[in-house]
């Protein structure tokens, strides 16, 4: 692989076992120039040892990662850069502010290590606490800050010495519901305005949806599914993306057609799958978001009633008992519907999708 | 084939920290293994030997030595049970009840209180024990003189019993059990204690429902550990069995080893056997707190809302005081008045004011010198083993490397093996290996950095696990080296938690006893053994002198090195 290629991180056939545990086991992606890539799985699937790896915090088993076309870990070639010499940087999930320096010398840190000037020392200090809006504080005490100004601290510090890559390891899950939001759009701005590279983890699907070109969706130490989030959301692969990513309804039955589905109680539903089925497939996903209780022509009608409501404010959750089962379905907080009131489900066979395990 | 595959392997693993990392591994487990291990290996030698007891390296071999603990020695060893059991009932009972008012009640002054409980440990027993032979010895024993004045006849009180040297442990060795029972009840959410009042059950009701089967765990723990502790425990026993004739195990290692001819062999055998069951009660203690039973601790540290106890509240305020008066108050100014009279007297009518003992003390070669070794002892020490620990505690909790489990076993090591008979094994094996150290400051300084590693490395421990290994890794990730990051991010973070090992090292060095007992040389005389080789041989009052001389120079040490930190720090800011 050329340095000229699009590809900067590759990861091939990563192995990390710890004793006789395999925490990643045979993880292979690639991430492209400037491209914001997610790791989002439940805690334990590997998401974390797999970026820690990358930065040279873990020590893989077996497989190979490569920066710009550069071996960073190779098992074959012996290879393995210490994580000083690999240039990549990296945003804790505690933000690691050093608690015995300014805000100013956390953020100076990687530039003194490069050796670089006084003078350009400060003007990047400041660039970076710019971008983050810190910059009055530079010299306040690290161990005087809040939670969220850590936060902008140990992003300044990251972005300081201006690396090609950035990994962020679970960099908002600290914070609360509001600050977290707020950081999520001030993030996807510094990604776009920096022209980094960056690999992301978190457990929080949403965030991972809406900060990412592209999600990868880790579980028990492999990948489930690379793709694009509205991809991820729209046309899971596997049970398990269409339960962690998003809230679905699964139905279990059988293939008994190209693109009809007989649930175990007998109904028949129509689907629509990009990949011909195999017929080995056992279950259906309808997004709880896609499904119209108006009744309207087309495929998958379900007459049925309202067993429960709940209002949460930005949506109404109904659990509909139809002849499919038990269906969840989130509807916009207008035009309620009474609890037994009866009710027409439908949804479209683009959004009844087949998984493939 | 499957050598080569295994070499290739191991090559895999090791080459990426082929710089020196590994190696060093080997080199601190041979190291470590050669200071902690080999003196006891000498030692099984020795308590096998049944032949002349002066021969280097014994000829001949049996279990004469061991068979004979449960014969000649059956008294020693029953002395022992009788008072390890007494003193960690009474250690037990007063650390609970004291835990209890200071974590549990609204006690006034609690703050203030729960840092006076760290007193007597500083106090050490040995000061302990001369201090409360000076208030209840028989015949001029303070309580004795006062009951005699008021017109008793005979003694009303005597600390050369069982009971006596008993009390001064728990006293002064019991502390430990405080600080464990009152972790334990800190460590409890305090909302299982009030969903049981929620549920309407009174507060006796909660605190023996719920409280005391949640703390029993801790308060069980801390039993063992305590009763393990007192079977090592020396110095009471040395000061306040010999006069009575009645011998500890420890106390009959040291006197075997005086007789003349020494029987080493049956000194190794007793020492040995002590340092099994102590090892075997350490261990089950280990499989104790780790086995889960402690499903209220989460390592979090709760601060319980305390019961009000209304007017109760001074009862138990008086409790606290008793106790402070008892293990410090009492004990200091006891020393205090015998230190500066011609004999000591508690009737003031009686008494002869003088600072000749104090000249005495000063004056005599033996005692400055003694002084000045274990001052110069301490400062090495904790200078130079405190770096090497610092430097232990981040292979051990903070690398990577191979082996860093059983670097940890080796250094805590020394924690199960009582003081006493790791001193007789060094002297054994310092006695066979040709370096002529035997005797010398040199012994007694490595003997030292031995038995203070479980205590620094602790120390030390408790600091580096408190901080984020991400703050390290940060640095790295930054692009710093090992040594970059050492020097800007982990030795800063790391300076409060290596000054106050280096304190406690120092500390414990000055007062080193147990080890020093067999160590010290006739031109390599350290404090503590003078100590108590005055109270054998001259008056207490001397050797009052000479204990609060010991006490003030910790005290003054520890004045100046604050200056210093408070000053460092100030820098800092």
């Amino acid at each position: 692989m050329s340095s000229t290629s699009n590809v900067r991180i590759e990861v091939k056939d990563l192995v990390i076992r710890y004793g006789d545990q395999t925490a990643v086991n045979g993880v292979s992606f690639t991430v492209g120039r400037g491209e914001h890539v997610t790791l989002l799985g439940p805690s334990g699937c590997g998401k974390t040892t797999t970026l820690r790896a990358i930065a040279g915090l873990e020590q893989p088993s077996a497989g190979s990662i490569h920066v710009d076309g550069v071996a960073m870990y190779d098992a074959s070639k012996r290879a393995n850069v210490p994580t000083e010499q690999r240039g990549v940087s990296m945003v804790f999930q505690s933000y690691a502010v050093w608690p015995h320096m300014t805000v100013f010398d956390n953020v100076a840190y990687g530039l003194r290590v490069r050796k670089q000037s006084q003078s350009e020392i400060k003007a990047n200090v400041e660039k970076a606490l710019d971008l983050v809006q810190m910059r009055h504080l530079a010299d306040r005490g690290a161990s005087k800050l809040s939670g969220g100004q850590q936060q902008r601290v140990a992003l300044a510090r990251a972005i300081a010495f201006s690396p090609t890559v950035v990994l962020f390891d679970e960099p908002l899950s600290n914070l609360d519901a509001k600050l977290r939001a707020e950081m999520r759009v001030e993030l996807r701005e510094l990604q776009r305005r920096l022209d980094i590279t960056s690999v992301y983890v978190t457990h929080d699907q949403e965030e991972a949806l809406a900060i990412s070109d592209r999600v990868i969706v880790m579980n028990v130490g492999v990948i489930e599914q690379i793709g694009t989030p509205e991809a991820i959301y729209n046309r899971p692969t596997s049970r398990f993306v269409a339960d962690f990513v998003g809230s679905a309804n699964l139905i279990k039955g059988r293939v008994t057609g190209p693109d009809t589905f007989t649930t175990d109680g007998g109904t028949i539903l129509k689907f629509k799958s990009p990949h011909a089925p195999t017929g080995q497939e056992t279950e259906v996903a309808v997004r709880t978001a896609y499904i119209d209780l108006r009744g309207q022509d087309g495929d998958n009608q379900l007459p049925g009633h309202v067993r429960q409501r709940m209002f949460h404010g930005d949506f109404v959750q109904y659990i509909i008992e139809c002849a499919a089962g038990r269906l969840i379905v989130r509807r916009p907080p207008v035009n309620l519907l009474e609890e037994g009131a009866p009710v027409t489900v439908s949804f479209s066979p683009e959004h009844t999708v087949l998984l493939q395990r | 084939m499957a050598d080569g595959q295994l070499a290739s392997r191991l090559a895999g693993v090791l080459r990426p920290r082929i710089n020196g990392q590994a190696l060093t591994t080997l080199a601190v487990l041979v190291i470590v293994g050669f200071l902690v291990l080999l003196p006891l290996v000498f030692l099984v030698e020795e308590s096998l030997n049944v032949g002349d007891p002066m021969a280097f390296p014994p000829v001949e071999f049996g279990i004469a030595n061991y068979i004979s603990i449960f014969s000649e020695d059956f008294k020693t060893v029953w002395n022992t049970l009788v008072i390890a059991v007494m003193a960690t009932v009474m250690a037990i009972v007063i650390g609970f009840v004291l835990a209890w008012i200071l974590t549990r009640t609204n006690v006034p002054g609690r703050e203030k209180l729960e840092r006076l409980m760290e007193l007597p440990y500083y106090m050490t027993p040995l000061v302990g024990a001369l201090a409360w032979a000076v208030i209840a010895g028989p015949k001029s024993g303070f309580i004795n003189q006062i009951w005699k004045a008021m017109g008793g006849t005979s003694d009303i009180a005597d600390i050369y019993t069982h009971f006596g040297i008993a009390w001064v442990m728990a006293l002064f060795e019991g502390t430990v059990a405080f600080v464990m029972i009152s972790a334990s009840m800190k460590s409890m959410d305090p909302a299982l204690e009030e969903s049981a009042r929620v549920m309407g059950a009174s507060k006796l009701r909660t605190t023996l429902t719920v409280t005391l089967p949640l703390v029993m765990p801790g308060v069980l723990g801390a039993m063992l550990f305590v009763f393990a502790e007192m079977l090592g425990s020396f110095a009471a026993a040395l000061v306040l069995g010999i006069p009575g004739r009645i011998y500890v195990i420890t106390t009959a290692i040291w006197d075997s080893t005086l007789a003349y001819p020494p029987d080493y062999g049956r000194a190794s055998a007793m020492g040995l056997a002590l340092f099994v069951v102590m090892f075997g009660m350490l261990t089950f203690y280990r499989r104790v707190i780790n086995r889960g039973s402690f499903a209220t601790i989460t390592g979090k540290a709760f601060r319980p809302r305390p019961m009000d106890m209304g007017r109760m509240a001074w009862v138990l305020f008086s409790i606290c005081a008793l106790y402070i008066a008892l293990a410090v108050v009492f004990p200091i100014a006891a020393l205090l008045m015998t230190s500066l009279q011609r004999f000591a007297t508690v009737i003031l009518g009686q008494a002869q004011w003088t600072l000749a003992n104090y000249e005495l003390a000063l004056s005599l070669g033996p005692v400055r010198t003694a002084l000045l070794n274990s001052i110069m002892l301490g400062l090495g020490v904790a200078t130079v083993g405190v770096v090497i620990m610092a430097l232990l505690v981040w292979i051990i909790y903070r690398s990577k490397l191979w082996g860093r489990g059983a670097i940890e076993y080796l250094v805590m090591f020394p924690q199960a093996v009582p003081r006493l008979v790791f001193g007789l094994a060094l002297l054994w094996a310092w006695l066979n290996i040709p370096i002529g150290i035997y005797g010398t400051l040199w012994l007694l300084a490595l003997a030292y950095f031995t038995v203070m590693l479980p205590l620094g490395v602790r120390t030390l421990a408790g600091v580096v696990l408190q901080i984020d290994k991400s703050l390290e890794e940060c640095a790295r990730v930054c692009g710093a080296s090992w040594g970059y990051q050492m020097r800007t991010v982990t030795l800063p973070l790391l300076k409060p938690g290596i000054l106050a090992a280096w304190l406690l090292i120092f500390m414990a060095c000055v007062r080193e006893l147990g080890a020093s007992a067999f160590l010290q040389g006739p031109h390599a005389k350290v404090i503590a053994p003078s100590i108590v080789n005055a109270f054998a041989t001259s008056g207490t009052e001397l050797t009052a002198a000479m204990a609060l001389i010991q006490t003030f120079t910790v005290i003054l040490a520890l004045i100046i090195l604050f200056r210093v930190a408070r000053g460092m720090t100030k820098e800092l800011q």
